[in-house]
């Protein structure tokens, strides 16, 4: 997470006799838009050939599935116009898979979508990622030293401006949490990823994913998030606008798409309590 | 002409003026008469002539008046009146000292100075009030508090439950210009709105202007709070304090010498935190303040002043985070009187304000701040008893420092990091008239050049076509530019320079003795931009000094109004309407990074903003049960348009509600006197809840759900309204001892209304379901106070 993001969260936690309550609340829906998930993580140590692409709608805030989108044709071409076709799994609605896809660091890649009759497009570069160099476990950790917290150690890649990505899988936790950090104070130097909880408990496998990415996925992540409420700044909340990705509907402009189109080497690293 | 024809019309004209009626003076101080503390705003009126005038900042008056014998009406809110005859055949010095009204509670209440309306002043848009008026408001958290009183005022409200600051008629918070002793305070709220920096045992007298700002006055778009201490008393040696469940106080004031020279010095600070360290909790929040005054009057036309003001918040977690800001303040005062018609005061002040923030486990320790070395020359021009001139300059030096990073120790990744210090110089030259022009018409006009200078040692950015943000119509959304180059300034080498013009008006057209009509326009400009992603200024926020791609803030606001006092004073109404209309508000494109950028200009906009409204005020002046109902309807809104018609612009170019709208703020604080030993007040606060932005859908990505958003601000949060209450109990053992106690008792939120100050929408992370969670800040808190002095 970023290290400012911190000072919001602990201002949140000193709030006097405060109160949290989940409510009702009355939401309009508006008209349904597309959003394309367009993830492609080449695993280290691995080929990296068998990637996917999930498709989908959006819908009411308050309903409980998600509308999946089948029927459309996706594919990825490389530099050398080399085509990658992705198939929606007949079992698996709104997800289409590609067998054969070969991942190439710094190489430049254009995502095609086609749905309804409209285009859409994005280009990204696969990134590099640095190798996970160590864990640490610190018990009674956290900001308030009652929470164990684990750091995994990564060098950030020297003389580039660097982003990343990270994930972590938390066995009590039904959702993935995810930060976004920049190497401008780390430049060079070791830099980590933490995490704290107070429900970790030895023997629990606590799972830590790494992705090196563009500064544009940066700054749409670092917004997205904050828009999510894992990040939420209670009382300082910042004025919000639906975030747009870097996928452009060529057909008609404004009836864009959401979602990314994000390639990277992904490191991971999975970490039994102890 | 002739030389014959003109040595006989300078003849002529001479011997006119030797016919003329010779004026004399009268001047002097007013002042309380136990203590000998001078009062501000003292009004004395000259019953002959209908003219009149009120004491300034200082305690000074001087009218001048054509020989002849005058009857001199001196009054001011909780002193007896007195009336003075003057025999004026010469130049008069004549010092008033006024005693405190005893109050005889039997029935009647005796020659009790009440609150009116200055029917005849054209001063509008003023809220005045005394520390007197302040203590008579329900106790919130224990002790009585400014910024939680001019709340209750008409045009004033605040952003929401927690937050700092305040916001009057619709502007931001960071467009008030608080004051304390003639220096700037940059943070005005320990404990993120919990207490006002200000301790009300060391403070005099305030003033709140939301309009019709005089000339002397200028570098924010909407409102001064001005605020003065007390001297101290110049007779006896006095303290006196509170002893509070959140916070405690204590003063101590005395003669240095006897009725010439005496201190203040006050001290106040929060121990809540305390009690956590009994259960073993290493957290703590707490802040602490300390005022100081000396105060010396070397002769009849000379008197010093030597001022100071520290204050600290520190919130600690666990020793791993540490957070530190407050302001220091210390000033030195000289008032001259070149002549008994013209008082001059020559302020020299140093203000600063600083931010740190330690993360030991991220390792990392931020410092940043702002210095202020500001010299400042007034004079007041007493020219007759209908005319006023107010004249002078002021000059700021600004070093701003956003930010230096450093690592908390050796095993820290962090890299030191020195973001570049800013330097900028504010100066300005002013004068204005108050001109009675006949007996139902007064005028206030002036004018206020303002110069700000950018000046290095910097190095800027420069980019191409001089844009630094950069619309890209492939996803439609403004990005940083990429600077081609950079220019390096030397030691104060100019770096951009903006000059200003702005001119104040005001009228008032007296049309009985009860009621009068005014109308009053100003132009005010601000070079300091807060630059902040939130509503209010949380100590994160960084001021940020006007250059060439942020330019200074302009405003022009007109106001006009009806002013009534009724039934003899008993009752007073003011009606108020106002319109403002601002250039160059900025607002942020979408993912702006405010912390840390050194690039503040690749990451805004230019707008526009406007904000209008009508306030009613209306008051029950005396009695055993006063009070005042205060209602405000307003809006704010901004607009920042695309640069060109292919940019979309920020909420597609349409105008939208700022954070601080509020169409309706309604308040009713009243105050009942049962008997000597009982007094109750109540507040009743009732205010639509601020603008947000809510979700009007959500969609899957990477396994968690993202909310989707509908225009900006369009939705409101639930009405906010609370009622608080409290009760003094004055002991009757106090009649005549030299220790005077009282507890006061209050409730916060008497009904526990669970107020929302954020509504935020997140996925629940152990059932994977959406769900909208309310952020109350303030239940209902109790509190009690022992207050002591002697």
């Amino acid at each position: 997470m970023k290290s400012t993001n911190y000072l919001y969260i602990l201002i949140l936690l000193l709030t006097f006799s405060s109160c949290e309550k989940v409510i009702d609340i009355g939401l309009e829906t508006g008209e349904p838009r597309l959003v394309i998930e367009a993830s492609i993580n080449w695993y280290a140590e691995t080929a990296g050939n068998e990637q996917k692409i999930k498709l989908s709608t959006t819908t009411g805030y308050f309903d409980e599935d998600i509308p999946k989108v089948s029927n459309a044709t996706v594919f990825i071409t490389n530099s050398t116009n080399q085509v990658f076709d992705f198939i929606e799994d007949p079992t698996e609605l709104g997800t289409y898979k590609c067998v054969n896809f070969i991942p190439s660091v710094n190489e430049t890649y254009t995502l095609t979508v086609i749905h309804e009759g409209e285009t859409y497009t994005a280009t990204e570069k696969l990134l590099n990622t640095p190798t996970i160099t160590g864990v640490e476990q610190i018990n009674d950790g956290g900001v308030l030293g009652n929470e164990t917290e684990v750091k995994f150690y990564f060098d950030d890649l020297v003389n580039e401006t660097n982003f990343y990505f990270l994930r972590i899988d938390d066995p009590y936790k039904v959702i993935p949490e995810y930060g976004v950090i920049e190497d401008r104070f780390f430049q060079n130097n070791e830099m980590f990823g933490l995490y704290f909880s107070e429900d970790l408990k030895p023997g629990d496998t606590l799972k830590f994913t790494l992705n090196g990415v563009t500064q544009g996925y940066f700054n749409y992540m670092d917004v997205l998030l904050e828009q999510t409420g894992t990040n939420s700044m209670g009382p300082f909340s910042t004025p919000t606008a639906t975030v747009r990705g870097n996928i452009i509907n060529q057909t008609n402009f404004d009836h864009f798409a959401l979602g990314y189109f994000r390639l990277s080497k992904t490191e991971v690293s999975e970490y039994v309590i102890e | 002409m002739s030389k014959n024809t003109f040595t006989i019309v300078l003849i002529l004209l001479m011997s006119v003026s030797l016919q003329a009626q010779k004026k004399f003076t009268i001047s002097g101080v007013v002042a309380d008469e136990k203590n000998k503390e001078t009062l501000i705003g003292v009004s004395l009126f000259v019953q002959e002539t209908k003219t009149g005038l009120v004491t300034n900042e200082y305690g000074f008056y001087s009218i001048t008046l054509p020989e002849g014998d005058y009857t001199l009406l001196i009054n001011y809110l909780g002193y007896q009146t007195v009336t003075e005859k003057i025999k004026l055949n010469q130049d008069l010095k004549r010092n008033f000292y006024l005693s405190v009204s005893s109050q005889q509670l039997d029935e009647v209440v005796i020659v009790d100075n009440k609150k009116r309306v200055d029917i005849r002043k054209p001063e509008m848009s003023v809220n005045k009030l005394t520390i007197q008026e302040i203590k008579e408001m329900p106790v919130i958290f224990g002790e009585v508090d400014v910024l939680k009183s001019i709340l209750t005022l008409p045009g004033v409200t605040n952003a929401g439950e927690g937050q700092s600051g305040f916001n009057v008629r619709g502007g931001g918070a960071d467009q008030n210009l608080v004051l304390l002793d003639e220096s700037t305070i940059y943070n005005s709220s320990h404990l993120f709105g919990l207490f006002s920096v200000f301790n009300p045992d060391a403070i005099k007298d305030l003033k709140l202007y939301k309009g019709g700002i005089p000339s002397r006055f200028g570098g924010r778009l909407s409102s001064i709070l001005d605020i003065y201490q007390k001297e101290g008393n110049k007779n006896a040696f006095h303290m006196n304090g509170g002893i509070g469940l959140i916070s405690s106080r204590i003063l101590a004031e005395g003669p240095i010498v006897k009725d010439k020279g005496s201190f203040l010095i006050a001290g106040r600070g929060s121990y809540a935190h305390l009690f956590l360290k009994l259960f073993d909790n290493p957290n703590s929040a707490y802040f602490y303040d300390l005022n100081t005054k000396l105060s010396y009057s070397i002769n009849e036309k000379n008197n010093v002043y030597l001022s100071g003001y520290f204050g600290r918040d520190v919130f600690q977690l666990n020793d791993s985070f540490v957070n530190t800001y407050g302001n220091a303040v210390i000033n030195f005062r000289w008032n001259h009187l070149y002549s008994d018609k013209l008082f001059s005061n020559l302020s020299m002040i140093y203000s600063d304000y600083y931010y740190g923030l330690r993360l030991d486990f991220v390792g990392f320790n931020w410092d940043s701040g702002i210095k202020n070395y500001n010299i400042k020359y007034d004079f007041k021009h007493y020219i007759t008893d209908k005319f006023k001139l107010n004249y002078g300059l002021q000059s700021h030096y600004y070093d701003f420092n956003p930010g230096k990073i450093e690592p908390t120790g050796e095993d820290s990744g962090i890299n030191p990091e020195q973001l570049d210090k800013k330097y900028a110089m504010e100066n300005a030259i002013y004068a204005d008239a108050e001109h009675q022009i006949s007996n139902k018409i007064s005028l206030s006009y002036g004018l206020r050049f303002s110069n700000f200078l950018r000046l290095g040692q910097q190095t800027m950015n420069t980019y191409t076509n001089d844009q630094p943000v950069i619309f890209n119509p492939d996803f439609q959304i403004y990005q940083s530019a990429e600077p081609i180059g950079t220019v390096s300034y030397g030691k104060n080498k100019t770096i951009a320079k903006f000059d200003n013009l702005e001119p104040r008006f005001a009228v008032s057209y007296v049309i009985n003795e009860e009621q009068s009509v005014k109308a009053s326009y100003n132009r005010m400009t601000q070079y300091l931009h807060l630059i902040s992603n939130t509503q209010s200024p949380t100590p994160l926020d960084v001021w940020a000094p006007s250059d060439r791609y942020l330019k200074p803030q302009l405003l022009d606001q007109v106001a006009i109004g009806y002013f009534r006092n009724f039934k003899d004073d008993l009752y007073s109404l003011e009606v108020e309407s106002f319109f403002k209309k601002i250039k160059n508000r900025v607002d942020y494109i979408d993912g702006a990074n405010l912390i840390a950028n050194e690039a503040i200009e690749q990451v805004i906009l230019n707008g526009k903003a406007r904000a209008y409204g009508l306030e009613v005020l209306f008051r029950k002046n005396s009695g055993r049960f006063k009070g005042w109902v205060s209602y405000t309807l307003s809006r704010t809104e901004q607009q920042v348009a695309g640069r060109t018609p292919e940019e979309t612009g920020i909420n597609n170019g349409n105008w939208y509600k700022t954070g601080f709208d509020k169409l309706h703020n309604l308040a009713v604080v009243a105050n009942y006197k049962l008997n000597e030993k009982w007094r109750f007040s109540a507040n009743l606060i009732a205010q639509t809840g601020q603008p947000v932005t809510f979700p009007n859908g959500q969609y899957q990505y990477e396994g968690i759900t993202v909310p989707v958003f509908s225009g900006r601000n369009e939705e409101n949060l639930p009405t906010y309204h609370r009622l608080d209450v409290s009760a003094t109990l004055t002991p009757t053992k106090n009649k005549g001892r030299k220790w005077q106690a009282e507890w006061v008792f209050g409730i916060y939120n008497l009904y526990n209304r669970q107020n929302a100050a954020s509504i935020t929408f997140r996925q629940n992370q152990e059932t994977g379901s959406n769900e909208a969670l309310r952020l109350s800040i303030f239940g209902i808190v109790p509190s009690a106070t022992y207050n002591i002095k002697f």
